[in-house]
């Protein structure tokens, strides 16, 4: 018997909004996913971290009080271990440039904005499920390699080799 | 082993052109789909349009309690204006946090031009003074704006996009006023 890897995956959904979590949840479930947890800001995101083990991270921007940005950025800084990998879809209805940049520096993988269409988050849980970026680690940024496109550039192209884990 | 590597160039406005140069690694992340499947893999994975109607027949299925929700809070914005505008903090949270959620969803659940106003208001209520409030009008016609949205989705979409616009023409009014004012 074939199994969708929906329903094998645990998504943690942060957002401050009922509806928005409910809408979430209800659309995971419909997608197959089984095992939602539900938080209500960044830090009771981050006590459920080690309780749920979300192989998927969804997350609201602007909460209080620990914002999406700052959840991200604690996530990205949990150096050796998984939880610091895990894909992070920021679902936000702040779609301003500095917000997009700014989530992209924190290390976020993915950035849908709301309102939201079933066929965009399901494209965007496609796109981390099957197709991860490499990671990239240096002193001032964690978190998947910001370059998406192949295109040519001046200078050393350093992302021949990689590790693997 | 990592390999470890000059510093990108996309190290972002965080770093630094120092003398020596920190370390960088590249880390392959293994497939989600590929783990957890195991031998049932099939790449890549695409999307399946039974699972996508699916989710839209859930979206469906909440439209009719979204729009009741939705009136509820229509109703809860015009409350909430008066109280807001006097300089109740409670109240003008309550009606941020209102109108951010229509932003939100009422596009999902087929008000797309509730959510334009809705992100309209909530955008003057970000960066408009204490001082700017006293006069409501703007946040009045935006709830008046909401409120003809939701009474009648069918408007034509030319007449909505021109309401609009003279909302934020207002907006930008009320912003040249303070500014000339000090």
């Amino acid at each position: 018997m074939s199994h969708s890897v929906f329903e094998k995956l645990t998504v943690l959904v942060v957002d401050d909004s009922a509806y928005m979590r409910h809408l979430l949840m209800t659309l995971l479930q419909a997608l197959g996913v089984t095992r939602v947890y539900l938080a209500i800001d960044g830090e009771e995101a981050w006590e459920l971290l080690n309780t749920c083990q979300p192989d998927i991270v969804l997350t609201d921007a602007a909460m209080v009080p620990g914002d999406g940005f700052m959840f991200a950025k604690r996530l990205r800084s949990l150096r050796g271990h998984a939880l610091g990998f895990v894909p992070i879809i920021m679902v936000s209805g702040h779609t301003d440039l500095a917000s997009v940049e700014r989530a992209r520096d924190i290390g976020v993988t993915e950035f849908l904005s709301k309102p939201i269409s079933a066929r965009s988050l399901y494209e965007r849980l496609i796109q981390v499920l099957d197709r991860p970026r490499q990671f990239v680690e240096t002193p001032t940024y964690r978190g998947p390699d910001r370059r998406r496109r192949n295109t040519p550039f001046a200078g050393e192209d350093r992302r021949g080799g990689v590790a693997l884990i | 082993m990592p390999e470890h590597r000059l510093p990108s160039r996309l190290g972002g406005q965080d770093s630094k052109d120092g003398d020596t140069p920190p370390d960088v690694r590249f880390i392959r992340v293994p497939s989600i789909a590929e783990r957890k499947l195991g031998r049932e893999y099939v790449a890549p994975m695409r999307l399946d349009p039974r699972v996508l109607d699916q989710m839209q027949q859930t979206i469906r299925g909440l439209e009719t309690k979204y729009a009741e929700a939705l009136k509820s809070q229509v109703a809860m914005l015009q409350i909430l204006v008066e109280p807001a505008c006097k300089g109740d903090s409670e109240a003008r949270g309550r009606l941020y946090s209102l109108a951010h959620d229509m932003r939100g969803l009422a596009g999902t659940f087929g008000h797309p031009m509730v959510s334009r106003f809705a992100d309209s208001l909530c955008g003057y209520l970000e960066n408009c003074e204490a001082e700017d409030l006293k006069d409501g009008t703007v946040i009045l016609f935006h709830v008046d704006a909401i409120r003809d949205a939701i009474e009648n989705p069918r408007t034509d979409a030319a007449v909505t996009l021109e309401t609009l616009e003279a909302l934020e023409r207002l907006i930008e009014a009320n912003r040249r006023d303070r500014r000339r004012l000090g």
